[in-house]
């Protein structure tokens, strides 16, 4: 149970907004351990529990490993759970991950995405989260605030529908969103409560009526399950569709599902981006407008699942397509360069990957435009580069 | 290229017999390759093993299908496991029984060798483990190994573990077992009846494998469920507990991994559907009152 709490405008960390979009879907339980630069996350629901603005059951634990382990438990026995964590923290979890996804508890953790040591450090970098790909969680990145509160609120709706209930980890980028304050308008508690419903799980850990989950399974019966979550998150795609539009709606606030599209009707190039890059992109994207260049963009929302028909239209129509990945897997390229040239294949239109803001450097609006201008020089068939390192010293883009 | 099944019980060394085949084959010039395959691994499960021998290189990995020779650690197997699925026409099971092959009752009357393995082991090792005399069964049965090959894997195998004087001992077991390997048809006409299995397809399967108590086609299944797997039918030896000697301090009833023994005015007693015969009730009693002895099946 939590106290009323009317529809109001604050100016907020991304962590807060995270936060309080946990408290207000009604987590019951919350099991976290605190790292840089999700600290704030646990702090703030600390406060809320504190302060008796929510009665959730706080669990301290001492490590990540344990907080999921615990979420997994409270899921499993039929509570709305809720966690948070971060690089090196959600490396921890990695295994207590694939139980969550297999046992189809739809577990919400925003994940501040940060760096993975070596060396150490504690900004932006995907190579937290995008390792997780083959775990069955669903996977989104926010452009904002005001998303980071309204996608938590959504990711209970997605996760906790009959067709896909699997977990999901709403990213958002470290200190860039985690730590900046920007206006954000939160919906009251009423609105939430009606819009989200309570979570009846399909089954539950219950002493009245025993259940096993999780039990010994021999090669007789494991395949079938894994078709079972490969089909959930295949559903996602169309529950996701539905939920923000129906969100959309309900509260004003329009995500468009799995990717946005920004200018791309008539555009000769695409630029597809994740994260806060998105909104750096935009501006990029009008200035060379004002230039007479027909660019667009694409912001991709979710990396599981993957939209693969969406972008599959939009290269029927472009010139050429890059993408920006702020995560390398070595040896290939860019995660989500990787999983584009998968979707689109069979498309002739060149495909490129730039690499850009790794280890948290900062992207500029210098960086974006020299993606677009080697985009337009790929439509005409004058560079045939494909993975491309922006601003790394020593090596030519 | 020939191939040998191996059905043995957790605990009893299949999966070392399936190797040290596959070594002595080995050490004659030929290719082998050897593997297990464990269900739940539990000690007295029922689990299967695998050799191949040819004289190039073994490219496939699937288990074995239509094995040449199937190999019965444990007689008790026949009752619960169809042995002679997939058995080549003119293929060979070789059993560890105290029984003629004219004695043993198959489903189809096969060539059939047996010897009393476990009678072997008990006399030159002290203990029922039968997994290095069945070997010298194997090998007088299929007569594609020499007993001498086998004796030296053995030696190479077991002896590197256990020490010399153990490997020595075990390649007088596989000898003696040579030796008294008798070779005839089995009877048939013992119908085996398989278990029905429980294979849900994806639109049975619940959602995230959680299972409550289940009827199925396999009987009950889920919680609860282990009432009705009778486990006494895993047993070779026995477990007789004299009440006279036995001093009520619940050692046994408290290491039984099955949860078969219980207290009654005081005493201990177990529950023959559930024990399977592992020993260990005997090995922690301080009083000495239990004593295990072979069991021997209709
Ligand atoms: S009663 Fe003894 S022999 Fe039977 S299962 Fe229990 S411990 Fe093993
Ligand atoms: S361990 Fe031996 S003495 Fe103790 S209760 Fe069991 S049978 Fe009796």
């Amino acid at each position: 149970m939590i106290q009323k709490l009317e529809r109001k405008k604050m100016v907020i960390t991304g962590d807060y907004a995270a936060a309080y979009g946990g408290m207000i879907s009604g987590a019951e339980v919350v099991a976290a351990y605190p790292i840089t630069p999700q600290t704030l996350i646990v702090e703030d629901f600390a406060t809320f529990v504190n302060d008796g603005i929510t009665d959730a059951e706080f669990i301290m634990v001492e490590s990540e490993h344990s907080a999921m382990s615990a979420c997994i438990a409270a899921q499993a026995a039929g509570a709305r759970t809720f966690t948070a964590t971060s690089s090196q923290g959600l490396a921890l979890m990695h295994e207590m991950l694939f139980i969550a996804a297999s046992l189809r508890l739809p577990i919400v953790m925003p994940v501040v995405n940060r760096t993975v040591a070596a060396p150490i450090g504690i900004w932006c970098e995907y190579n937290d989260s995008m390792p997780q790909r083959d775990t069955g969680w669903m996977q989104m990145s926010c452009e904002d605030n005001q998303e980071v509160l309204d996608m938590v609120i959504m990711s209970y709706k997605i996760a906790e529908h009959r067709d896909v209930l699997l977990p999901i980890m709403p990213c958002l980028d470290a200190f860039i969103l985690s730590h900046t304050v920007e206006p954000v308008e939160a919906p009251s508690s009423d609105e939430v409560a009606q819009y989200l419903g309570k979570y009846e799980p399909v089954a539950k850990l219950d002493t009245e009526n025993p259940m096993a989950i999780g039990t010994f399974a021999p090669p007789e019966y494991i395949q079938e399950l894994r078709y079972h979550n490969h089909m959930a998150m295949e559903n996602a795609k169309r529950v996701i569709r539905e939920v923000t539009r129906d969100f959309a709606r309900t509260f004003g606030h329009d995500y468009h599902g799995l990717i946005e599209e920004y200018r791309c009707d008539d555009a000769d190039v695409v630029l597809i981006t994740i994260g806060t890059v998105t909104g750096t992109a935009r501006e990029v994207v009008d200035e060379l407008r004002e230039r007479g260049k027909k660019v667009g963009l694409v912001k991709l929302r979710f990396y599981r699942p993957f939209p693969r028909e969406e972008l599959q239209k939009i290269a029927e129509r472009v010139g050429a397509i890059g993408v920006y990945d702020r995560a390398v897997s070595f040896g290939s390229g860019g995660p989500m360069f990787i999983e584009t040239r998968h979707a689109l294949y069979g498309h002739s239109i060149p495909i490129m990957n730039f690499l850009a803001g790794i280890g948290g450097r900062d992207v500029m609006k210098k960086d974006v435009e020299k993606m677009f201008e080697m985009l337009l020089e790929a439509k005409e068939g004058k560079t045939s580069k494909e993975i491309v390192w922006i601003g790394t010293r020593g090596v030519t883009p | 290229m020939y191939e040998i099944r191996f059905h043995g019980r957790g605990g009893q060394g299949g999966k070392m017999a399936a190797e040290a085949y596959a070594l002595a084959a080995f050490l004659e010039g030929n290719y082998a390759v050897s593997f297990p395959f464990f269900g739940a691994e539990r000690r007295g499960a029922p689990v299967k093993a695998f050799t191949r021998v040819d004289d190039k290189k073994i490219r496939i990995k699937t288990q074995v299908y239509e094995p040449d020779y199937v190999v019965v650690l444990d007689e008790t197997l026949i009752e619960t496991q169809d042995v002679l699925e997939g058995l080549k026409k003119d293929g060979t099971v070789i059993i560890n029984t105290q029984r003629k092959p004219e004695e043993v009752r198959l489903s189809k009357p096969v060539k059939c060798a047996t010897v009393d393995a476990t009678g072997i082991a008990l006399e030159v090792l002290g203990r029922p483990i039968t997994n290095t005399a069945i070997l010298g069964a194997l090998a007088r049965a299929t007569g594609r190994v020499k007993i001498e090959s086998v004796e030296q894997a053995i030696m190479e195998k077991f002896g590197a573990r256990l020490g010399r004087e153990s490997g020595e001992k075990n390649a007088r077991a596989a000898r003696m077992a040579y030796e008294q390997t008798l070779v005839g048809t089995s009877q048939g006409g013992k119908e085996f009846v398989p278990r029905p299995q429980w294979l849900p397809d994806v639109h049975e399967m619940p959602i995230g494998g959680a299972i409550g108590t289940m009827k199925t086609e396999a009987g009950l299944i889920g919680i609860g469920s282990f009432v009705e797997n009778k486990t006494g039918d895993w047993r070779t030896f026995i477990p007789a507990i004299d009440k006279e000697k036995c001093i009520g301090c619940r050692f046994c009833w408290f290491y039984c991994p099955e949860g078969c023994i219980s207290m009654v005015e005081g005493k201990a007693e177990v529950n023959y559907d559930y024990c399977k015969g592992c020993g260990i009730c005997a090995h922690e009693c301080p009083a000495k009152a239990i004593e295990m002895t072979r069991e021997v099946k209709a």
